[in-house]
């Protein structure tokens, strides 16, 4: 899911690097006053598995690969903001030192992987419990549920904006949306996202376990200042 | 914590399972170096892992020391550079 260089014209990157400054500007804020010091190596262990997770990729039938981002588990851990941060550093340094996704694009990656995601699969998450009455049963299976949505629409969101580019960036990435939106989302309604539920399910069924504490540090949300 | 860390070092010593699985496989979804015979203008030709790889390692087994190697690289530096950004916010906030 990480553009390359090349793919997106200037109006674009230029568009989501302003939302990714913004947003990444908006969670330093949160996190310089709300996140305590115990959860700093925390979050740094959780940008870290990000990345790893990123580093296994899992064959798709059609002959390409998919793999998980781990954005939705690290918001339900720590908060979305949490996740914003944690993710895109992530995505910087894959970009820096490994050639994976581009450098005009890192806005736009950054709002796929950094923002939509944890976003909404925190939002997803929140709903199922609250339909629930926070019965703590439910948490596995929100926690799946949130990052399989949340992964997808991460997957929607950048389909939407390569299938953009014929539109107002001819030169750019040559499809339209019809065919970059179905490509994208195929794999991760099928691949991706069953990979991301089941490693969401099962850490947090384990922390709820053996480690119920992580379920309850301070978390960056936005409700709480 | 200590779990957390010794399973972290666990999927870096198994991450050549990322590239040897998918050996005969395109490249991640959206991540084409080309479509066709359309190519992209590339920007950044200076990344020094390249394709989490060591230049010029293309076997299986150099790649997939390779990937071991950038595995390690990765989570070295975003570890120190979140841990080192949070500590920053967090000192400001006392000054």
């Amino acid at each position: 899911m990480h553009i390359p260089d090349g793919y997106l014209g200037p109006t674009t990157c230029i568009i989501f690097y302003l939302i990714a400054i913004f947003a990444l500007y908006l969670s330093f804020k949160k996190a310089s006053r709300k996140l305590e010091a115990k959860e700093i190596p925390i979050i740094s262990l959780l940008s870290a598995f990000s990345f790893i997770s990123m580093m296994f990729n899992w064959p798709v039938p059609d002959g390409t690969t998919v793999h998980m981002v781990g954005a939705v588990l690290i918001a339900i851990i720590l908060g979305p903001y949490a996740a914003t941060i944690a993710v895109s550093i992530a995505l910087l340094i894959q970009a820096l030192m490994f050639g994976d996704g581009g450098i005009t694009t890192y806005g736009a990656n950054v709002f796929n992987m950094a923002i939509v995601m944890p976003y909404s699969g925190i939002l997803v998450y929140r709903g199922i419990m609250k339909l629930f009455k926070e019965n703590e049963k439910m948490m596995p299976i929100a926690a799946g549920i949130a990052s399989y949505v949340g992964i997808n629409l991460a997957a929607f969101a950048c389909g939407m904006e390569l299938g953009i580019q014929p539109y107002i960036n001819p030169g750019y990435f040559p499809y339209t949306f019809y065919l970059s939106v179905p490509a994208m989302l195929l794999a991760h309604l099928l691949i991706a996202g069953p990979v991301e539920f089941v490693v969401s399910f099962s850490v947090i069924l384990y922390l709820q376990r053996s480690h119920p504490e992580y379920l309850r540090l301070p978390k960056l949300n936005f409700l709480e200042g | 914590m200590k779990r957390a860390i010794l399973l972290l070092i666990l999927f870096i010593i198994i991450s050549p399972l990322g590239i040897l699985l998918v050996w005969n496989y395109g490249p991640a979804y959206a991540e084409w170096d080309h479509i066709g015979s359309w190519y992209p203008h590339h920007f950044w030709n200076l990344a020094p892992l390249q394709d989490y790889d060591v230049p010029g390692w293309d076997s299986p087994l150099l790649a997939s020391v390779g990937y071991i190697i950038s595995a390690l690289v990765g989570v070295a530096i975003i570890i120190s550079i979140t841990y080192g950004l949070m500590r920053l916010i967090k000192n400001d906030r006392l000054h």
